[in-house]
């Protein structure tokens, strides 16, 4: 028996030791095809699933080399039935093929006719398909191209899209690394996109996705199209852009609800296309508006249901979906990876911090037990108001008070779901609020004074979920959220784990009301972050020391003064 | 050699050394048994027809061959040499080797000559697979038999080349259409012989002339198929995959029903419903779910038990078997299966009456089943290690060892399936452990298996997303410990436990205390406990039990708090069985009649109070039984009659009568199991004439009936023939036969209506 660090389970899980000398290499070799589902602190659990092996036979391994994979890395032996079923599903990959027929253009290829017959005859399928040219081939029209991949994995006969993309109007774009580097993981990141032709990249908040797509851009050197999430987060890529690239203000286009340019690399919000005016999409037109050689779509998981069915319509471009997580609320990862293409890239968040890319957080549920009153309102509720009244008693107000005070210093974030109470943390603490009726140039303003230290708290509410970049916030604090979002704590954590630059721990609190359904939410999402390999720390407000005592922020560093 | 031949069966084999005698009874022990007086009465046991078709039965497909050649030839008696030349495709030695077992075992006798006696020429229906002679079926063949069939068309062709292979005799194809088939068109032109309502025979005649020059058909030899090479120890590997597999899963289904235990039907066997359940509780396939049952079954794990005796239970040897290492609780699992007389592969499917076979169901024995088990391995053992035959190939040879027994051979694909999920085969080639369960049984099974599977553990490692990842198989007293304190996430190799808030509140619920449980953790987890944890812990133990519920029959309350203190502290109220729950709220078992009584007695003045807290001035009530809830009067009227049910009922009664009718003064009766000569003559009579007869008979449920059969066919004490009362081709066993008469010619035919 050999002493490997994998165990296969018999659901297809794989399990991996982490702490096992081989972890490392293993990893590398079953990554390819298994999704990384989750990675606490010692075992870490992939999942072997159709749409992983198929997408490893899209990127050239074969079903031997995942069977030797999980035979050679396999503490316990393998049952035979699972390697075969592995097999048999990658077998299933590249019967049919999507080509570029020289007279008739798009076509549909079989090597195995009976798949061709079968998938012609599937409901689904068949109203996507043209004229039979030959036994072997069918007439796709271009414009079906990605709905077809995703009818074809449905009734689990992928395609193997050899069609090719479109080079794009052709734009000079260097990354101008004279101060700064490429860091590795990003390099990989960029590189493993460019072999697929299209995919996502996976990468912690605050690990650089927006170098990634500055690299992919300048290895595509042609115009691109850059969707994000809103205004703010654009600007940030403009920014970015400008410090780390070729490209000059005059050649970043911002198309918004405020600016429509269109230039040769263009920054538009998710909002603006979606926008309906009478029933109709009036800004799709932005797509065909250049000759783009790549669009950059960030924050994938956010993407919402209209630019699913657009992104269809654009398979012969070349196409980056950027995220923190894959988690989607609605379901639909599937729907990513068939339309954007499958994950290209991912690393544990705590290998990228061990690396000293991220910065180390440190994650403290504070529980604060609710006075009497509270708890007889709270007992009393309807049970849809409940979790706003657990979430926003009052009762939790000195004790952020009181962990704000644990870091006098720090530049810290109190982030909120509920604007009432938003509006009462930011009188009680004396600090500016941003909500969603806050102006851009507000925003811009209170973000600027921020950065440069005049304002050290900020009250915020889901607004600034996504896409603001505090680069030295390094404390956070969450008094309420939207019920048990996984998403929305990744992203809130992501808020602070851009690395400081004195190499200083982040913290991430999060206030919970005890024995209340607030609690129960939030042992929902801290369950995604204990599988990102973010252990919680569980504290009672009334033991919650504060800095210079005994258990409090930095006490070994900083004697008490 | 003497010179002059022996004339008989008998007299050839009075001619026959001593040891050529103990091997024909070695080959044929059941003419041993008892012992023959002399050579005559061994020459009458041989030619008892079971005997012959035992003796045919484990013959192979080439000495059939040479059989036939000698069955076929015009005249009885056929020169050694002669077999050789008829079969050109067959090596010599085989055909000496054939010729010699055929003799050794008196199914053809001669020296130089080869005869074959009697009752081996009946007991080979189709010597061959070419039909009776055109005499024999009463056909009449064109005169120009090669010219009538160049005529035909391709389709009529074809049903004729189809009948000329390995079986002669046909199905005739329900008609359809108006256009006969090619089928009737053959048998309206003489070409094919009817046999009965159903089937068709092809004369010899024509077979052969379709031959050609091969008329014993292509020669069979014995199949040497390409066999399968892997390496050993891989094979092994994965052989120990499967085992870990399935000895985890059988494991877990235990687990399941010793906590809720399937039911068991009146039918025998599991519910579809309690199979369902299972294949959740384990997230496998219910048809996975059947066979993990029959296995368990199988290895004496599971079985009917319970005070009523209706349920499925582990059994005692359950309880040894999971304490087992691994190897054993393996080895345990494959001899059981090896052994077993049930057919798992069944499960699910229909049988005769459409009906879903529930597994542990009684339908899916067949006492054949672990002979067949055993002969289709033990092909394989004749190979090396790691060398073994594709399933299609392993079953080509065993059709061809054993080709009158082909249709035992229909489970066979199933059973290698089955053995590849134990572990006893990869395909196709036997593992160590397949090799030691054939050779040795249980003991060779588990040293087989030994050191391939991983040796259990004795800890955990608990994670912070509260998981607790057992990195193999566990020790059973820590399994069963976490299987009541956590929820299975996945398992295989390992196990991954999930600690959530309802499975603490379980452990609390079973009598655990939350410092029982931060033992537990901190003794058997490996990694350091994480907090998270401890809290779940501890969040759930605060709230466990907080609300307590008890059963009161009334209570007393009173704002006034010394009066109650008053109340319970008087003797004279003793009998009232009164105790404090609450400040101001005494409650007591008894009714609120004998406690407002017995307080009156005492001398105060209690009043009785409504559930909406009204004083109830009515005196309490007179003690009245609490009698039964009427409910609707149940419905006098009957379930009418179908159209359906009307129609059967009349035409009952028209046969009946049809039957009384055509009954005839004396009709041959016989007791029921006893089947008279007189019987089967007039059977044999009426089908030569076609003429239809009244029948009575017993069927196998024991009800007797009396009916008017045409009979078409007679044969292994079948009477095939068509009922006129049911209208529809029937058997009928002979045996049950009670009477029968031949039905007069004017009596009304079956009823139609």
């Amino acid at each position: 028996m050999n002493d490997g660090p994998l165990i296969v389970q018999s659901d297809k899980t794989l399990l991996l030791e982490v702490d096992h000398p081989a972890a490392r290499e293993c990893r590398a070799a079953i990554a390819p095809f298994a999704e990384l589902e989750r990675s606490p602190e010692h075992v870490h659990t992939y999942r072997v699933t159709p749409l992983a092996l198929w997408n490893a036979r899209a990127a050239g391994h074969d079903a031997e080399q995942v069977v030797d994979a999980l035979v050679r890395y396999s503490r316990y032996p393998v049952p035979h039935a699972l390697l075969v079923d592995v097999a048999d599903t990658m077998d299933r990959f590249g019967r049919l093929t999507l080509v570029n027929h020289p007279v008739h253009g798009l076509t549909l290829a079989t090597t195995d006719r009976a798949v061709l017959e079968e998938v012609i005859r599937s409901k689904r399928v068949a109203p996507m398909l043209g004229a039979r040219i030959d036994p072997d081939t069918v007439v796709v029209h271009p414009s079906e191209r990605g709905r077809l991949k995703q009818a074809l994995l449905k009734v689990g006969w992928p395609a193997e899209d050899l069609a090719g993309y479109v080079d794009g109007q052709a734009h000079p774009i260097e990354l101008d690394q004279e101060d700064w580097h490429l860091r590795d993981y990003q390099q990989e990141a960029v590189e493993g996109f460019w072999a697929g032709g299209s995919g996502v990249v996976v990468l912690p908040c605050g690990a650089g996705k927006t170098l990634v797509g500055a690299a992919a851009m300048a290895q595509a050197k042609a115009t691109t199209l850059i969707l994000v999430t809103n205004t703010v987060s654009g600007r940030q890529w403009k920014r970015e852009l400008i410090a780390r690239t070729s490209l000059t203000e005059e050649e970043i286009g911002e198309y918004s609800g405020e600016r429509k340019e269109i230039r040769p690399v263009t920054i538009a919000t998710y909002q603006v296309m979606t926008t309906r005016r009478k029933g109709e999409y009036r800004h799709l037109d932005l797509f065909d508006a250049q000759d783009w050689g790549l669009i950059v779509y960030d924050e994938v998981h956010l993407l919402p249901a209209p630019i699913f069915r657009l992104t269809a319509d654009l398979q012969s471009r070349r196409r980056l979906g950027l995220t923190a997580t894959l988690v989607r609320e609605d379901g639909r990862e599937d729907d990513v990876f068939s339309l954007i293409g499958p994950k290209r890239y991912d690393a544990p968040w705590k290998d990228i911090e061990s690396q000293g890319y991220i910065a180390p957080a440190e994650c403290i549920e504070v529980r604060v037990g609710l006075d009497d009153e509270e708890r007889m309102t709270y007992a009393v509720a309807e049970p849809e108001e409940r979790y706003r009244i657990a979430a926003t008693a009052t009762s939790k107000l000195p004790v952020i008070r009181r962990v704000l005070e644990r870091h006098p210093d720090e530049p810290s974030l109190v982030i909120g779901a509920y604007l009432d109470q938003l509006e009462e943390l930011g009188r009680a603490l004396d600090a500016p609020v941003i909500q969603g009726s806050t102006t851009n140039k507000e925003r811009e303003r209170l973000f600027q004074a921020f950065r440069v230290g005049e304002i050290r708290t900020l009250v915020v509410s889901k607004v600034a979920n996504f896409s603001i970049d505090l680069p030295e916030a390094a404390v956070a604090v969450q008094v309420s959220g939207t019920f048990g979002s996984r998403q929305e704590e990744a992203q809130r954590l992501g808020r602070v784990l851009r690395p400081k630059a004195d190499g200083r721990q982040a913290h991430f609190y999060t206030v919970v009301s005890r024995d209340t359904l607030d609690a129960e939410y939030a042992a929902h999402r801290q369950r995604f972050l204990a599988e990102q390999g973010y252990a919680y720390t569980i504290v009672d407000a009334a033991d919650l020391a504060g800095p210079g005592e005994v258990n409090g922020p930095d006490w070994v560093d900083e004697p008490a003064d | 050699m003497p010179a002059d031949r022996p004339a008989t069966l008998a007299a050839w084999l009075r001619t026959r050394s001593d040891a050529q005698l103990a091997a024909l009874l070695a080959a044929r022990p059941d003419v041993a048994r008892p012992a023959p007086s002399d050579v005559v009465a061994l020459a009458s046991r041989l030619a008892v027809p079971v005997s012959v078709d035992r003796a045919l039965d484990e013959l192979d497909a080439a000495t059939l061959q040479v059989l036939d050649v000698v069955l076929l030839a015009p005249t009885d008696g056929v020169p050694a040499e002669d077999v050789h030349a008829a079969l050109p495709g067959l090596p010599d030695d085989v055909v000496d080797a054939a010729v010699g077992r055929l003799t050794t075992r008196a199914l053809l006798w001669g020296e130089d000559v080869l005869h074959a006696p009697d009752p081996v020429r009946r007991a080979v229906r189709h010597p061959a697979g070419l039909g009776r002679r055109a005499a024999e079926l009463r056909v009449t063949l064109p005169a120009d038999l090669p010219a009538a069939v160049g005529a035909l068309d391709p389709g009529e062709r074809e049903v004729l080349e189809r009948l000329a292979g390995d079986r002669p005799v046909g199905h005739l194809p329900e008609t359809g259409g108006p256009g006969a088939s090619p089928a009737r068109r053959l048998l309206q032109a003489g070409l094919l012989a009817r046999i009965d309502a159903l089937n068709v025979e092809l004369p010899r005649e024509i077979g052969l002339h379709l031959r050609g020059d091969r008329p014993y058909g292509p020669p069979r030899l014995r199949p040497e198929p390409a066999a399968v090479e892997r390496d050993p120890a891989v094979v092994d590997r994965q052989a120990a995959g499967a085992a870990l597999e399935v000895v985890g899963r059988v494991g877990e289904l235990l687990a399941v029903l010793e906590e809720e235990p399937a039911g068991l039907l009146r039918s025998g066997g599991v519910a579809v419903r309690d199979r369902k359940r299972l294949a959740k509780a384990l997230t496998v396939s219910e048809t996975d779910a059947g066979w993990l049952l029959e296995l368990a079954h199988a290895a004496g794990l599971l079985d009917v038990g319970g005070p009523h005796r209706d349920e499925w239970l582990p059994t005692r040897g359950y309880d040894l078997w999971r304490e087992q290492p691994l190897p054993d609780r393996w080895a345990a699992l494959a001899a059981g299966w090896l052994e077993s007389t049930r057919l798992p592969s069944l499960v699910g499917s229909r049988d005769v009456a459409g009906k879903a076979v529930n597994a542990l169901s009684p339908d899916l024995v067949r006492h054949t089943a672990p002979a067949i088990r055993r002969s289709a391995l033990a092909a394989l053992l004749d190979s090396p290690p790691g060398r073994g035959l594709a399933p299609d190939d392993l079953v080509a040879l065993l059709r061809w060892r054993t080709p009158r027994r082909a249709d035992r051979l229909a489970p066979v694909p199933d059973m290698l399936a089955e053995a590849g999920r134990i572990g006893v085969l990869v395909g196709g080639v036997l593992s160590g452990g397949g090799r030691g369960l054939l050779t040795r049984g249980e003991e060779g099974a588990a040293d087989g298996m030994q050191g391939l599977l991983p040796e259990p553990v004795d800890h955990v490692l608990a994670q912070p997303d509260l998981t607790l990842v057992a990195p193999g198989p566990l020790v059973a007293g820590l399994a069963d410990t976490l299987a009541v304190v956590a929820d299975v996430e996945s398992s295989g190799g390992a196990t991954v436990f999930r600690v959530s808030e309802s499975s603490v509140r379980r452990a609390l619920d079973a009598g655990w205390s939350a410092t029982d449980l931060h033992d537990l953790f901190t003794r058997s987890s490996r990694t350091p406990v994480p907090q998270a944890l401890d809290y779940l812990v501890d969040d759930v133990a605060r709230q466990h039990g907080r609300l307590r519920v008890g059963a009161i029959e009334c209570y007393v309350r009173s704002d006034d708090h010394g009066l109650l203190s008053q109340v319970l502290g008087d003797r004279r109220t003793a009998a009232a069985e009164l105790r404090r729950l609450a400040p101001g709220v005494l409650v007591s078992g008894l009714g609120a009649d004998e406690v407002l009584t017995v307080l009156r007695q005492a001398g105060y003045a209690p009043a009785g109070e409504s559930p909406g807290g009204a004083v109830l001035t009515r005196p309490p009530a007179r003690p009245r039984a609490a009698g039964r809830r009427l409910g609707a009067p149940p419905s006098m009227a009957g379930r009418p009659l179908t159209d359906a049910e009307a129609e059967a009922t009349v035409r009952e009664i028209r046969a009946g009568d049809a039957a009384l009718a055509a009954r005839p003064a004396a009709p041959v009766r016989q007791v029921p199991g006893v089947t008279t000569a007189g019987t089967l003559e007039v059977l044999s009579r009426a089908i030569r004439e076609g003429i239809p007869v009244w029948l009575g008979y017993v069927d196998a449920q024991g009800s007797g009936s009396q009916r008017v059969v045409q009979p078409v066919s007679l044969a292994g004490g079948f009477l095939q023939g068509w009922d006129e009362r049911r209208q529809e081709s029937r058997t009928f066993a002979v045996h049950r036969i009670t009477s029968v008469a031949p039905a007069d010619e004017e009596a009304p035919a079956a009823g139609n209506g």
